[in-house]
Formats: C-alpha cells, sequence, structure tokens
C-alpha cells in the first residue's frame, strides 16, 4: 500500500484551485539544469552538505555524526548500503545505548544476534507457522515476554535484567518486523544489510517506527545515478530548509500570537481544569484544543521533515512523512498524509496480511476488516507496546486499564478510516468550495475532536475525555 | 497478450479515476512512485484475485510485484504455473 499522491495527479479541481495549491515557497531547484549539474560536482557536493550541515546544526542534536557519514556516503555511493549497516551499528553499539542511564550494549549485541537468527530461521523455514506468519510470531511472542516480564519479583535481578533487554526489544521490534516481511522477496537483502536499517542514521532518534520502512523499500528507492542522488540531496536540502522555516513560524509567530498575544491557554492546562472542575468558558475549551492540535500537527511536520531530509542526503528518494495534511479530503486521507511511515508500518504488518487471507467473500468487509485491524488493532498493539516504562511501573493490567482512551481513539479512528475507504471514492468536479473547503475542514474537525482521546503519553480515564468533549458543547459547567 | 491488456487498461481506469492522466508505459512504477494509494493498491489485489486467479496468500503480498505492468504479468504467469 502506497500512497502520496502529488497534488497535481489527485483531484479535479478548479483551475482556481490548482493555481492556489500549486504555489512553491521554495522553488523545485532540482529540475533546473544548472543547479543540476553543479550538484554532481565535488564543490557541488560540499556545497549540499555544508547547506545542510548548517539545518542540521539548527535542528538536529547529533549533527557532526550525522554529517559525517553523509559525507562518506556522498563521496562513495556504490557502497551505500554497507556504509548504512556500518554507521548503523556504529551509532547503536558506539553511541546509543552507551548514551542511556547505564550502558545496554550487551542488550542489544543479543538483540542482534536475536534478530539475525529469526531472519535465518523464518528464510529457511519457508513453510512452517513461523515462516509463513514471522511478524505475527515476532509480536505475538515480544508480547508474551513483557507480560511474563510483568511477574518477575520486584527487586530482583532478574527483573532488572529482562526489562533492560526488553526495552532495547522495544526500540527494534518494528525494524526486525520488516526484515522478516523482506523474507518474501525475491531479492531480498541478507541479514548483513537489513541491519543496517535498524535505527539507520536519518532514524537515531529513538522513534520505534522505521522511516523508509525496511531493506526491501530501501532496495528499490536508492539512487541509481549521480543524477539521481543529486535529486534527492537537492530534495532533501530544501525538505531540511521547510523544516526549519516551520520549525521558526512556530516558535517565532505560533507560539507568541497564539499563546501570547491572543492569551488562549495551554490545552493540557485546560484540560487539567476540567479534570479539577474548575469552570472555563466553551470557547476556551474549543481556542485550546484547535490551538494544540495543530501546533502538534506543525511540531510531528517539523519533527518528520528532518527524518526524511537525512534520509535524501543519504541517496534514498523517499517520500515525506507528512504531506499537507490539511489539505485531506477524507479521514483515509488525512491518516495516509499526516504520518506516513506509521501508517504504512500497520498496512504492512497489519492490514495485508489480514486482506490477503481473510472474509474473501464479504466485498467491501474485507477491506473494512483488514483497516479496522490495522488502524485500531496495530495502532494500539503499537503504542500500548512502546511505553515499556510506564508497564513496567504500573503493571501490565493497570497500564491496560490505563489505556482505555487510546484504545477508544484507534476504535474510532479505526471505524472513521473504514467508513472513508468503502464508500465512494469518485472526486466529482464540485467546485473548491463543495470540492475541496468543505471536506477537508470536516475531516480536520474529525481528528481535532477526536484528538481530546488521544491519551498515550498522559492518560486520564476516559470519562474525564468525554467531561472534556461535553464541556466543548457546554454540556457540562 | 489480452490479459496484458486487461492489467493495462485496469491500471489506466485506476488512474483515470483519480484524475492522473498522465502516459505510462509497461514499465513505470505505479504503486511505489505514489500515483496510486493504498485502496487502489486493494483495488487491483481483487481485480487478480478475481479475473486471474491470484492467491495472494500463497503467494504473499509484495509491492515490488504489482508496481508495473510487467510485474504484474510476471505475478499472474507465476500464479498460473503454481495453479497447474
Amino acid at each position: 500500500m502506497t500512497t502520496f499522491v502529488d497534488p497535481s495527479r489527485t483531484a479535479i479541481v478548479s483551475p482556481r484551485a490548482n493555481s492556489l495549491w500549486g504555489f512553491r515557497l521554495i522553488p523545485r531547484i532540482e529540475t533546473y539544469p544548472r543547479v543540476l549539474a553543479f550538484s554532481q560536482t565535488v564543490a557541488g557536493k560540499l556545497t549540499i552538505l555544508g547547506l545542510f550541515g548548517i539545518g542540521a546544526y539548527y535542528l538536529l542534536p547529533h549533527w557532526k555524526a550525522l554529517i559525517l557519514c553523509l559525507a562518506v556516503i556522498t563521496a562513495l555511493p556504490q557502497y551505500r548500503r554497507i556504509l548504512l549497516t556500518v554507521s548503523t551499528l556504529l551509532w547503536a553499539c558506539g553511541i546509543w545505548w552507551r548514551w542511556t542511564d547505564h550502558p545496554r550494549l550487551v542488550e542489544a549485541g543479543i538483540l542482534f544476534i536475536l534478530a539475525a537468527l529469526l531472519f535465518w530461521l523464518a528464510t529457511l523455514f519457508r513453510n512452517s507457522w513461523f515462516g509463513r506468519w514471522p511478524v505475527a510470531t515476532l509480536l505475538t511472542g515480544f508480547a508474551l515476554l513483557v507480560l511474563l516480564a510483568n511477574y518477575l519479583p520486584r527487586g530482583g535481578s532478574l527483573r532488572a535484567v529482562s526489562w533492560d533487554f526488553l526495552t532495547v526489544a522495544a526500540a527494534y521490534l518494528w525494524f526486525i518486523a520488516y526484515s522478516l516481511l523482506d523474507i518474501s522477496s525475491k531479492s531480498r537483502d541478507p541479514f548483513t544489510l537489513q541491519i543496517g536499517t535498524y535505527h539507520p542514521l536519518w532514524n537515531w532518534d529513538l522513534t520505534y517506527t522505521p522511516f523508509a520502512k525496511g531493506a526491501a523499500y530501501l532496495r528499490r528507492i536508492g539512487a541509481q545515478n549521480a543524477e539521481q542522488l543529486a535529486v534527492a540531496q537537492l530534495k532533501g536540502l530544501k525538505l531540511l530548509l521547510w523544516s526549519v522555516i516551520l520549525d521558526l513560524l512556530l516558535k517565532k509567530a505560533f507560539r507568541p500570537v497564539v499563546y501570547g498575544y491572543m492569551g488562549i491557554p495551554l490545552y493540557a492546562d485546560v484540560f487539567e481544569l476540567s479534570v479539577q472542575r474548575v469552570a472555563f468558558p466553551w470557547y476556551v475549551g474549543w481556542a485550546s484544543l484547535i490551538a494544540n492540535f495543530l501546533e502538534t500537527m506543525a511540531g510531528f511536520s517539523i519533527w518528520g521533515h528532518r527524518v526524511v531530509a537525512s534520509c535524501r542526503m543519504a541517496g534514498f528518494l523517499v517520500l515525506r512523512n507528512t504531506y499537507r495534511p490539511l489539505a485531506s479530503r477524507s479521514i483515509a486521507e488525512f491518516w495516509n498524509r499526516y504520518n506516513y511511515y506509521f501508517k504504512e508500518l500497520m498496512v504492512d504488518c497489519f492490514f495485508y496480511p489480514t486482506f490477503i487471507r481473510y472474509f474473501k467473500k464479504r466485498g467491501r468487509w474485507r477491506l473494512f476488516a483488514a483497516t479496522f485491524v490495522a488502524a485500531g488493532f496495530g495502532n494500539a498493539f503499537y503504542h500500548f507496546f512502546s511505553e515499556l516504562d510506564y508497564i513496567e511501573e504500573l503493571g501490565f493490567w493497570r497500564a491496560l486499564d490505563g489505556f482505555q482512551s487510546y484504545i477508544f481513539f484507534t476504535i474510532v479512528l479505526a471505524v472513521g478510516i473504514g467508513i472513508s475507504q468503502v464508500r465512494d471514492r469518485k472526486i466529482a468536479n464540485s467546485g473548491w468550495i463543495r470540492g475541496r473547503l468543505i471536506p477537508a475542514l470536516s475531516v480536520t474537525s474529525f481528528y481535532c475532536i477526536l484528538s481530546i482521546f488521544d491519551h498515550y503519553l498522559k492518560r486520564y480515564p476516559i470519562q474525564e475525555c468525554f467531561r472534556f468533549l461535553a464541556h466543548l458543547f457546554n454540556l457540562v459547567s | 497478450m489480452e490479459r496484458k491488456t486487461a492489467i493495462r487498461e485496469f491500471l489506466r481506469n485506476l488512474l483515470a479515476r483519480k484524475g492522473d492522466t498522465h502516459p505510462f508505459s509497461d514499465e513505470t512504477s505505479v504503486l511505489l512512485s505514489g500515483r496510486l494509494q493504498s485502496v487502489d493498491a486493494v483495488e487491483l489485489a481483487v481485480f487478480l484475485e478475481e479475473n486471474f486467479g491470484v492467491d495472494f496468500a500463497t503467494m504473499g503480498f509484495d509491492q515490488e510485484r504489482m508496481d508495473t505492468v510487467n510485474a504484474i504479468w510476471s505475478l499472474v504467469e507465476e500464479s498460473s504455473m503454481l495453479g497447474k
């Protein structure tokens, strides 16, 4: 399931709308022959790396290591994938797992060996249960290990060792899943190259979502010649610049205006007022919710852009993670445009396996069921098991109980996306207001209101979310 | 060759429904390039199941093998060989 569509290829809307959406703040320099030719020279490559370094210095904490790796990969593009493996291992074992409160190098080493073993077993026994269901087995095994670790006596060394290992395993879980998915490919990479996709240099922040997916995708999108590399790097540079602009707009304009000049309180504070039963006007609730929704979206875009920009600089022509979500005309399209690589992960690990095996005679229910498994169950599974500290502290079942508002969030989201997908998708030439503005506003409103339940970092009982929702419509004081 | 034409026509219709009338050859990427979306990939899968008897549960769902007309054709041929 691949998604993002160039806006020029999507809807048939009025010419005026197209001209508006076609405006570009940053020109398409990768299409300028002179720029493209210069970018393929040594001076051009150094200029791009230098400019990228300035942006990375502003946005990324580990910019020196990143630029160093990018310089080597740029100089030796024919060894790109091998260099990716080397830089990934150096980062993981040389820096990353040393930075944690106590080094977890042994755990990381054991995990890599285990991942290699799983890869080898799934390849060798393709017709076994594990060979046919490698990702389901991996995820079930991980969930069971977390459940078992939960029952180990507190204060014991076995519990400490187990949770240390599980923390490292959680960080790599979805990367390993992509490796196992690659087993069915005819042209699959050996494990030595697979490991280069386990938190590669653009994925060095501790996100558990594999950006640019796995080895199968990287094989297909790697620049094949000097011109493609130049295009990828110029697009990476542009995206980083866009990320810097958005970051400046957020920090220097949006926040001072919204929270300073307009005096809109922070959403977290207003929600807390609701929890504490302190009265506040309903419109303040709306204002803080909308401000928080927009700020979260902008922050998420900035973060995703810099990750994708780094990936493009390494020579991979990847799609953006966030692409004009506010222009979405359906719930499914928004989910696709907002967090593309997370959606792809859910699709690859949950949607396709369900779709190709179950409900084959059920028509549209087949699509709905697969969507529900991906956007509902998969989404909840991912977020629940990405917070092991929370599970370790509260215990498995209490943590699950505290997760109820997020489970509700995923259920409503899944139903919304499911209905959106099975509806007739024909696009009428209905003008800008009916064809684009009203659908976009409706979709954005749906996600904005639903974000009340999107608590997976700080959890509130679901009743509090419903109470806040009622407050927005002035149904409670 | 008629079957290949049917695949080509199906893709052309899918793209046209999205307002994409750009030309494409038998080697043009339609999925991985982002010209088609998730739901389109699913529609394509259903089309191949219903018209050519492709069983993705057996063949696996590899996007690379559904990315171009030629790749899809190769998938269909392999599926036919497995069915014999």
